[in-house]
């Protein structure tokens, strides 16, 4: 059956993202290369999961907590209770979403900046527990070392082990991929424009008949499960976690990510990752200079392109078209009452 | 415990600035703990490397850390009233600016500024050093000045109608855009204020903004974000609970009792103690 023509645009965008993924380790074996390309599609997941939660309009500052909650729990899961990677992965992202029902639904009673700060204040709370309290499970401020790998699989006539840095970009891949899928057709879907039409005036949303609470929080929860998955896969390919990885500083590069690519578009985080990863990568050996230029950066494409670096084709495509009869159009005002 | 109050009412400057910035551009910005540092650079150039009095210092640092953010206004803000979004973007870009500008003109280690004042006082039991009371004395002497100007000056008039009505406000002739830009300047200014008064209290380094900062947010959110009052209330309830909770807990947990002060204040009363509905 072919897909219809709302699909097939995020199909077009989605195989070419599945191809380039799949194909990046053909291109080179060099360690440091694959290691920058899992952390990308690492960030990927979470950037495009928190997406998800931002396109009910509310910015969830705890994100990063979720993939630490997830980290740690299947850490404890493999280390103390000797359980499957290919077990703890998954519990660990239930126990993400089972921590993320109960904080969703305290802190999906405010709304706008109010959420953005009671989520950092849940954000740093968690952090806290895992740097000082419950030392015997968590490792305290010297957090846990020594996480093994996943374990290889081994089925007749298929074995799969993953020692290696491209065996790890592999896993990684497997599950962004599956986590891509479900967010671009989840944006295409009813439950899309349900988070579209929250986002936008939930006010007027509630009246229609929209379930306004229960659609932000089912967002919530499903970017926490995601989250908590890739915090599994975090904590068994760094083999080292530390609270510090769940605090502020990560955190608040995933929203620059994300809404410097555009927030507004599924997209967008694909676009900001890749883009400000890959420049910040070639500016490393400016060191203090990198950070000037980097923030200096952020200022200026906020200023200039407030949807995001998404917007950029349309913005050229109007420049190119002006004086034309294209413009109301392209703008998509052009009919507003 | 009188440490922590001292701390507590230095913060609660930073807050106040915060917190007026949000009444007129409902938006957090990020970088205001790096105007806190600003200040303190400019008194430890003024006082520890130039030499000049004390107080001129604090003052050079109130007046030059006010310029910065009103160039920072009129070149970035300004664009972003009312867009929460984008400008908690542009204000972590600022804060990397200006952090990356610290380390590049002043390497990140840290550097001490001299006691200001030497001795102590005597009231009855009570011992305080003469540098802790000149920084409490200072520290209400410019709450009391901010109160004022509100409260009695035309353009505090004009800069609380703003706050409470935008639009209601330009259509009584008062000027929007003098009044925000002024706004953001004072509100730096304090920030500049705080870090100028502790500068000789810690060191100053590059990165010493992030903790007045996240205190500060603590206290405007108890307090109820754009509320004056409510900064300074919620800096002293926070000071309180900290000081308290510091002779019954560890500094870990008294540094969750404060966020879990927030939550609670979000849950029952999400506009803060003394925000409006």
């Amino acid at each position: 059956m072919p897909p219809s023509p709302a699909l097939r645009r995020p199909l077009i965008g989605y195989g070419l993202l599945a191809a380039a993924s799949l194909c990046l380790p053909l291109l080179t074996r060099d360690t440091y290369y694959v290691d920058v390309a899992t952390t990308i599609l690492m960030n990927l997941v979470l950037t495009m999961s928190l997406r998800l939660e931002m396109s009910t309009g509310q910015l969830n500052m705890a994100h990063i907590s979720f993939l630490g909650i997830g980290a740690y729990a299947s850490t404890l899961l493999v280390m103390r209770g000797g359980y499957s990677f290919w077990i703890a992965m998954w519990v660990a992202g239930l126990v993400a979403l089972l921590c993320a029902l109960p904080i969703g639904s305290l802190a999906l009673r405010v709304s706008g900046p109010y959420y953005f700060l009671i989520t950092f204040a849940f954000s740093e709370v968690v952090r806290l527990i895992f740097n000082n309290f419950f030392v015997g499970w968590f490792g305290g401020p010297s957090g846990l070392v020594q996480i093994p790998k996943p374990d290889p699989i081994r089925m007749p006539g298929l074995q799969l082990t993953f020692a290696g840095k491209v065996e790890l970009y592999y896993l990684m891949c497997a599950l962004f991929l599956v986590a891509a899928a479900v967010l671009v057709r989840l944006d295409c879907s009813r439950f899309g424009l349900i988070t579209n039409a929250i986002r936008q005036s939930d006010l007027l949303a509630e009246t229609l008949g929209v379930r306004v609470f229960r659609g932000k929080l089912t967002a919530f929860a499903l970017g926490s499960f995601m989250a908590g998955i890739t915090g599994a896969f975090f904590a068994h390919s760094h083999q080292v976690l530390h609270s510090s990885d769940f605090g502020l500083e990560p955190m608040v590069l995933l929203v620059v990510f994300t809404v410097i690519g555009g927030a507004g578009s599924v997209w967008g985080p694909v676009v900001g990752t890749v883009v400000l990863t890959v420049v910040s990568e070639l500016m490393r050996e400016f060191h203090h200079y990198e950070t000037l230029v980097y923030g200096a950066v952020l200022i200026l494409i906020m200023l200039l392109m407030p949807e995001g670096l998404i917007s950029l084709p349309g913005k050229l495509d109007r420049l190119l078209r002006r004086g034309g009869g294209g413009e109301a159009e392209a703008m998509g005002v052009g009919v507003a009452p | 415990m009188l440490n922590g109050f001292t701390l507590a009412l230095v913060y609660a400057l930073v807050a106040l600035g915060l917190t007026l910035i949000f009444s007129i551009f409902e938006i957090i910005n990020f970088a205001h703990g790096e105007f806190y540092m600003l200040g303190g650079y400019v008194t430890y150039l003024g006082f520890a490397v130039a030499g000049l009095p004390y107080l001129l210092t604090l003052l050079l640092a109130i007046v030059v850390v006010g310029l910065v953010g009103l160039v920072s206004e009129r070149l970035i803000f300004r664009h972003l009233r009312g867009k929460t979004l984008n400008a908690f973007i542009v204000s972590l870009g600022l804060l990397w600016v200006l952090q990356a500008g610290a380390q590049l003109s002043f390497g990140v280690l840290d550097k001490s500024v001299p006691s200001a004042f030497a001795g102590i006082i005597r009231l009855g039991g009570l011992i305080i050093s003469v540098e802790r009371f000149v920084v409490v004395l200072a520290a209400v002497g410019l709450i009391a000045v901010l109160y004022a100007f509100l409260q009695w000056t035309r353009l505090g008039r004009a800069m609380r109608a703003v706050a409470q009505d935008p639009d209601g406000a330009a259509l009584q002739g008062v000027n929007i855009e003098v009044v925000s830009m002024v706004a953001f300047a004072i509100g730096c200014a304090l920030a500049g204020s705080a870090g100028g008064l502790l500068a000789p209290l810690f060191a100053v380094s590059p990165a010493m903004g992030a903790l007045p900062v996240v205190k500060a947010f603590i206290m405007i959110i108890i307090g109820g974000m754009g509320s004056l009052p409510g900064a300074v209330v919620g800096g002293l309830l926070l000071g309180t609970v900290e000081g308290l909770g510091s002779l019954f807990f560890s500094s870990a947990a008294v540094n969750v009792l404060g966020f879990l002060m927030v939550i609670a204040v979000l849950l029952v009363r999400p506009r803060g103690l003394f925000g409006a509905a």
